[in-house]
């Protein structure tokens, strides 16, 4: 038996190393491919490329693993690091046109420049930007927490920034005129302006810096496996082949061959942002917040009550297209009928009116979508009260001789009201905490805003949470307690 | 004057009215009598145009309502503020207070100016002994107190009818007396009403009762022919 069996274990031993060497973790690198063109999207076939695809795949292959991609949002992938590698949506690196910048050098490894990117100003050959001066007052499109945005923030503080983590739209915005202008990196305005023709660059491209993928600091060997990949990359001519691919080869990236002998990474500036001055842009962004709940809130209740008189009291023709209304708008999500309003809907106005298009800005889009959402819930709420209410109540005021419209104004109404406030309040609360999502409708509000502060000062996160969780509960708080003190006031009587 | 004439009224295939006739002369108390579910409640119902029926007609003061064509908003607003109807559970409407509740006639029903309605309630609360109440809300009313206020409500559109749906019915038995008196005091006043009651001494007060049976009226004539 013993003679038989030792063999074997020494044949498996002998095995291992090799099982091993086959098993080679894959390359997880991290990415947002919404953030589109010419760094990563889906081609008509569902694939998808980009020139960071290609980049991803040769610095595989040169480390030998298998590419596998792993998908996330851009702003939050830095946190992705903090995660070991191979749990879900664990990565290796982030690999999408993260610059180079000292609060993230500071807290992970960074390999050398892959690519070397100006800060480009895109408007319409038609339009009144220009030039990087005349941003004055104008919406200037970016994607929030680049240092593009951080560029037209710090450079040209009086424009009209309008964040939005949808390149393709912003583009899209530019060309049909509702937006002046926006400022990309280089890559992305070298490849939206071959699809706009009506588009142009407004001034020179500005030199901005370096995009390099981040990895954990603990992982120096692959720091130092990925520098020699990306020097041979640069150096043998692959890089430019890619780069060429796509329109992006130039005289910035011939640079980057002569920065390989330098040390890396240079002495960096870091942009913190003070304190007041943080504190500053959160209220700005909580007052916007309160603004669109404020406008949003009564809009949706008014429409609620019409919709839920029209369901309880209406004839037929009436009633089921108030319910049909409240299914639609109740079961659909609201980022969604958002967009649908901010994108879609003035693609069709347009071409009865463009002036009519105009009015279809991002704040009017975010009041009256959030209006529209929650009429649906407050229709229903109303509804549940107006049933509440015995049908003794309409038979007496009936039998008064008031007409029936002024039996549900005088006498269901103010008794149906009573009922619905905690719901109603409950629903008010909700909205003040949805209006978060306008940001995808390049509205900056308090979640944006800090999104957006987060980005600049990445270890700030701790305080900027809870002052930002701070605010939205210095909001809603108050709205309890008069909630509750309305409730109280009219059950007295 | 009120006249029903072949009144029928199916529930399914119930026959709840099943061709009731009866009058009712103006100034006079008019007792409805008879056992539970004889249809007595209804008929009040299909004479205020709260309840329609398959068959018949309702004729008060000028207005008629005729079986199997649903009235039109208008015309049952016109015969309403001709006949007003107290209910048995009162229906107060229970955000206003008593003297609001009164004025809400002829304010939301009538158009009138507050001031002149606000007069009128004040009176017609004095009238059923409600006076120190006018401020107070119906939850802080008794059951008597409700159903005099009640009464004050239907009288403030002046109709030339008032219908009394067994308006004693929900009450303590030490209330419904305050409740009784005021009606007498009505009826004494010339005040055209039906009542339907269970209230054997209150009907005897009546000019003329009619006894329902089954959705028909048996027996019409003096209380003392009649009970």
């Amino acid at each position: 038996m013993v003679r038989a069996t030792l063999p074997l274990c020494a044949l498996l031993l002998l095995a291992l190393p090799a099982l091993a060497q086959e098993k080679k973790p894959p390359f997880r690198w991290g990415t947002d491919p919404t953030g589109g063109a010419p760094f990563i999207y889906q081609n008509a076939d569902g694939q998808y490329v980009g020139f960071e695809v290609e980049l991803a795949e040769y610095l595989a292959a040169k480390l030998g693993r298998e590419s596998v991609m792993v998908d996330g949002t851009w702003a939050n992938l830095p946190q992705q690091l903090n995660k070991a590698a191979d749990v879900e949506k664990g990565v290796d690196v982030i690999l999408n046109g993260y610059e180079l910048r000292k609060d993230l050098v500071e807290q992970f490894g960074v390999s050398r420049a892959y690519y070397a990117y100006r800060v480009a100003l895109v408007s319409r050959k038609d339009g009144g930007v220009s030039g990087w001066n005349d941003l004055s007052g104008k919406s200037v499109g970016a994607l929030g927490g680049t240092v593009a945005h951080d560029y037209v923030r710090s450079h040209h503080p009086d424009a009209d920034i309008q964040l939005s983590e949808d390149v393709a739209n912003v583009f899209k915005l530019v060309n049909d005129k509702r937006m002046a202008a926006t400022v990309q990196d280089s890559p992305a305005a070298v490849h939206f302006l071959k699809e706009y023709p009506d588009l142009t660059l407004a001034g020179e491209p500005v030199k901005a810096g370096y995009y390099v993928i981040y990895f954990r600091k603990a992982d120096a060997e692959l720091g130092a496996a990925l520098d020699a990949a990306i020097a041979d990359g640069l150096r043998d001519g692959t890089f430019r082949r890619i780069y060429d691919k796509y329109g992006l080869w130039n005289a910035d990236q011939e640079e980057l061959i002569g920065l390989l002998d330098k040390p890396w990474p240079p002495q960096l500036e870091g942009n913190k942002t003070p304190w007041p001055r943080l504190l500053g842009e959160l209220l700005r962004a909580a007052w916007m917040t309160v603004k669109l709940s404020c406008a949003s809130f009564p809009l949706a209740m008014l429409l609620g009550l019409a919709v839920a008189v029209g369901r309880v009291y209406g004839p037929r023709w009436v009633g089921v297209p108030c319910g049909v209304y409240v299914e639609v708008i109740r079961g659909t999500p609201l980022l969604l009928q958002l967009y649908a309003l901010f994108y879609m809907l003035p693609v069709f106005v347009q071409t009865v009116s463009p002036d009519l298009a105009a009015w279809f800005t991002p704040f009017a889009c975010g009041v009256l979508g959030l209006a529209i959402n929650y009429s649906a819930y407050e229709a229903e709420n109303y509804r549940a009260g107006l049933q509440a209410i015995p049908k003794g109540q309409t038979e007496a005021a009936l039998a008064l001789g008031m007409s029936k419209w002024t039996v549900i104004r005088r006498v269901v109404l103010p008794q149906a009201v009573r009922i619905v406030i905690p719901p109603v309040t409950n629903d008010f609360i909700a909205l003040f905490k949805d209006t978060s999502v306008c940001s995808a409708i390049l509205i900056t509000e308090l979640t944006r805003k800090y999104n957006e502060l987060y980005n600049f000062n990445r270890d700030l996160i701790v305080e900027l949470v809870v002052i930002t969780a701070g605010l939205y509960l210095l909001m809603s708080y108050p709205l309890a307690l008069v909630a509750r003190w309305l409730e109280k006031r009219l059950s007295k009587s | 004057m009120i006249r029903v004439t072949d009144l029928v009224k199916c529930h399914g295939p119930a026959r709840i009215l099943d061709g009731a006739t009866l009058t009712a002369a103006p100034g006079q108390l008019t007792a409805l009598v008879g056992p539970s579910g004889g249809g007595k409640s209804t008929l009040l119902r299909c004479v205020n145009g709260l309840e329609q029926f398959q068959s018949g007609t309702v004729e008060a003061f000028g207005h008629t309502l005729t079986g199997g064509q649903p009235p039109t908003q208008p015309a049952l607003q016109k015969l309403r503020r001709a006949v007003g109807m107290v209910f048995q559970q009162f229906h107060l409407f229970p955000h206003l207070t008593a003297l609001e509740n009164v004025m809400s006639g002829p304010v939301h029903a009538l158009g009138k100016p507050k001031a002149e309605a606000e007069q009128t309630a004040k009176r017609l609360l004095a009238r059923v002994g409600l006076a120190d109440k006018a401020g107070a809300r119906p939850a802080n009313l008794s059951g008597g107190q409700q159903q005099r206020v009640a009464i004050a409500r239907a009288l403030a559109v002046e109709p030339s009818a008032i219908l009394f749906d067994e308006p004693t019915s929900a009450l303590d038995p030490q209330m419904v007396g305050e409740v009784l008196a005021v009606m007498r005091d009505l009826a004494a006043d010339g005040q055209t009403m039906i009542v339907v009651s269970h209230d054997v001494d209150f009907a005897r007060s009546a000019a003329v009762v009619h006894k329902m049976v089954a959705g028909k009226v048996v027996q019409s004539g003096p209380p003392d022919a009649v009970l």
